[in-house]
């Protein structure tokens, strides 16, 4: 045990195996919110969701996963077979990867890294490589144009993403993500999502387009283009894309955590759980996940030309005038 | 209102008609400009039965969108030429199996038609009845088919809860959920039963109380519904009557036809209700015209409730039906139109020649006309409009 402790401090040993248990948490993070993902809509839908698996279905997601080992994976005669077989791999990997610089309480962080933000905001970026890939090799009219409105809207997407950060960056003078939570303090009022609150809200918005979740699903579309750019992919390709696509929508949980809503932080000084304030963490992150699913479930999609609108007309402005703001008031207090 | 302003602004971008976002033919030629090839269905999950739409696509706009149809096909007007008259009203049961109770009352109106038989009021009375619930119950399904369309997937959640009452209403009443052979030719099948009455009142009263809250409040002031619906699918009225449109695809246009007080057949004259109409013709306005359809149905079910006479159900026909020489037609109002049926007897005790006329296959038309210049996404609120089920089509 102490020999296992002392490797911990060796540093590409820790890192290792940090980023080992990060990992370990995404995909088992990615069944879970299958799980929890059923059960909410459930719910919604006046219905149980599943429940004969195991103790009040708990054990669904083991099933799932099973079922999708044992299935064939099959691919389209004329695909492109290495882009076909590499893009789930595209997909799933920018999104386990952005886990890394997450701080997940004070000290546990896979790596502290002084560019954070810009890792975050390169890494997840790359996620739309993995949709073009999928569009591409599957040789289909449906997957293509799945994949076509992926692209646009995962770059477009991306600029008032990226603009909804600089406030925070602007008031915390640093790009580090420790840095953003332990400015914000251990109250709820010092938490950046009230001062930033249009930055905030765009963020969300924002971020729910760069995870394809309804009412941005586009990419996906199951009632018109049936399944977009993943109609093709069956068994673990399947699985891979879903889990990639479980893991961003945490990822931007933790993200939007992080960056707005206190990160480990406590609501108020007395809850201070000392060592355990990982705790917050979780609770903050699992209650945005469960307003995503929220919303999943409530609303209808939107269409390719109101998506480009709503993000270049609305969230782009809202975003350049609150920097301004931001940078007047800081000048002036 | 929040968003007011952007939905004012993006009616003024739509106000030109889609026609107008297709390039015209020439400057495609002189570019070289290509379309995608797309079939859509028929194992479509979201397309309404088994319709293949032929699209020819321009990046995400509509160029040229053909309907395929004939995957459900069962030669039920060939069939029914070789059954006894009695034993064709099974068959109608399956043409469009969101509608039976329309499809058997139309066939056995026209088999009437040739008989001269009369029918107990009480009879009457049950039909309407049984022809409005089953009109609710198609209404709301397609409201929530509409949403679905949109993304939405609670809706149809909650349609098919208020549906599947409905069935089992039906179930008590002739002991089957959709292919009821109830309505027989000179009446119905068997009278009430004691306690059905006042379940059905029971029903509907609890419809009504929730009917506000759950299909109405959450969709019609949704902003991504509203900026979905409004504007797509539009129709003028000489377009719609035109093509031979029928039910709340033409009503939303603003033509109040309606089989029921333009042709009135069994009790309708008797009871009070009138026709909505729309003025917008797009498919916001259907989903309005069948709100209020719904609320119009539930009146006149309690209308035939609070009314409805003692008696028979089942007039005299003779033990075998065999009308003389001569044609019969009939003709009712389906939740999707106008269904009717010709009958034509030669004399013998199997009709020589039976047609429906199914509104699901005359509205289809729509779908060439006014497709092409929509976004793809549009060809799914579309169809929400037209509302075709395969059975009626491909009978």
């Amino acid at each position: 045990m102490q020999t296992f402790l002392n490797l911990l401090e060796v540093e590409p040993i820790r890192l290792l195996i940090s980023f080992g248990a990060v990992l370990f948490l995404v995909l088992n993070l990615a069944a879970v919110l299958t799980m929890a993902e059923r059960k909410v809509s459930g719910y919604i839908h006046l219905r149980y969701g599943p429940n004969r698996v195991g103790p009040r279905g708990l054990l669904q997601p083991a099933a799932d996963v099973f079922k999708l080992f044992s299935k064939e994976n099959v691919s389209p005669g004329r695909s492109d077979l290495w882009v076909f077989l590499g893009a789930p791999i595209a997909m799933f990997i920018p999104a386990a990867l952005v886990w890394v610089v997450v701080p997940f309480a004070p000290d546990a962080v896979v790596a502290d890294l002084n560019v954070a933000i810009l890792f975050f905001v390169a890494i997840t970026s790359i996620g739309a490589l993995g949709v073009v890939m999928a569009g591409y090799g599957s040789r289909s009219a449906f997957s293509l144009l799945g994949a076509l409105r992926g692209a646009a809207q995962m770059i477009s997407y991306e600029v008032p993403l990226i603009l909804s950060l600089l406030g925070v960056v602007m008031l915390t003078g640093s790009l580090s993500l420790v840095d953003v939570v332990q400015a914000q303090g251990d109250t709820i009022w010092t938490w950046y999502f009230l001062p930033q609150l249009p930055m905030f809200i765009t963020f969300y918005i924002a971020g729910l387009a760069e995870v394809k979740r309804v009412p941005f699903d586009l990419p996906e579309g199951e009632s018109e283009i049936v399944g977009g750019f993943m109609v093709e992919y069956s068994g673990m390709t399947w699985a891979l894309i879903q889990a990639a696509e479980f893991a961003s929508m945490a990822v931007i949980s933790a993200v939007t955590v992080t960056l707005f809503v206190g990160g480990w932080q406590p609501p108020l000084p007395f809850l201070d759980l000392g060592p355990f304030n990982w705790v917050w963490f979780g609770i903050k992150t699992a209650l945005i996940m469960f307003t995503f699913q929220w919303i999943r479930w409530s609303v209808p999609r939107l269409r390719m030309d109101q998506l480009m609108d709503l993000g270049w007309k609305v969230l782009v402005p809202v975003t350049l005038i609150w920097l301004f703001v931001t940078a007047g008031a800081m000048l002036v207090f | 209102m929040l968003g007011e302003e952007r939905r004012a602004e993006h009616e003024g971008a739509l106000t030109e008609p889609p026609s107008s976002r297709l390039v015209s033919p020439d400057i495609r030629d002189e570019f070289g400009l290509e379309t995608i090839d797309m079939s859509m269905g028929p194992q479509h999950p979201a397309m309404h039965g088994l319709l293949r739409l032929i699209l020819a696509l321009d990046g995400e706009t509509v160029v040229r969108c053909d309907p395929v149809m004939g995957y459900l096909h069962r030669c039920h007007e060939k069939i029914a030429e070789n059954r006894m008259y009695p034993a064709v009203i099974p068959l109608t049961d399956r043409l469009d199996y969101f509608a039976n109770m329309h499809n058997e009352h139309g066939y056995c109106l026209a088999v009437e038609d040739l008989l001269d038989v009369e029918i107990p009021p009480r009879a009457e009375y049950i039909r309407v009845l049984m022809c409005e619930l089953m009109r609710l119950a198609s209404h709301i399904p397609s409201i929530g088919f509409l949403m679905l369309e949109l993304g939405a997937f609670t809706p149809i959640l909650y349609a098919f809860r208020e549906r599947e009452r409905i069935q089992s209403i039906f179930e008590a009443v002739t002991g089957a959920r959709m292919m009821f052979h109830y309505i027989r030719i000179g009446g119905v099948k068997a009278d009430l039963p004691p306690d059905i009455p006042q379940k059905i009142w029971e029903y509907i009263e609890s419809l009504e109380a929730h009917f506000q809250r759950d299909f109405v409040d959450l969709i019609q002031g949704n902003e991504i519904f509203i900026s979905r619906t409004r504007n797509v699918g539009k129709m003028t009225q000489e377009q719609a009557v035109e093509m031979g449109v029928t039910g709340p695809a033409l009503r939303c246009t603003g033509v109040d036809f309606d089989i029921r007080l333009d042709y009135p057949y069994s009790i309708y004259p008797e009871l009070q209700f009138e026709v909505v109409t729309d003025t917008a013709g797009d498919v916001e306005a259907s989903y309005r015209v069948r709100i209020a359809e719904c609320l119009q149905s539930i009146s006149l079910i309690k209308q035939c409730l609070e009314k409805m006479p003692e008696g028979e159900v089942m007039g005299d026909t003779g033990r075998r039906i065999r009308p003389d020489e001569g044609e019969g037609f009939g003709r009712v109002e389906s939740p999707r139109g106008e269904y009717a049926v010709h009958v034509v007897s030669d004399g013998s005790d199997t009709p020589y020649r039976v047609h429906y006329r199914d509104p699901s296959f005359c509205n289809m038309q729509l779908l060439q006309e006014i497709v092409p210049g929509h976004y793809l996404p549009d060809i799914m609120p579309i169809m929400g409009l037209v509302d075709p089920v395969s059975g009626g089509w491909d009978k």
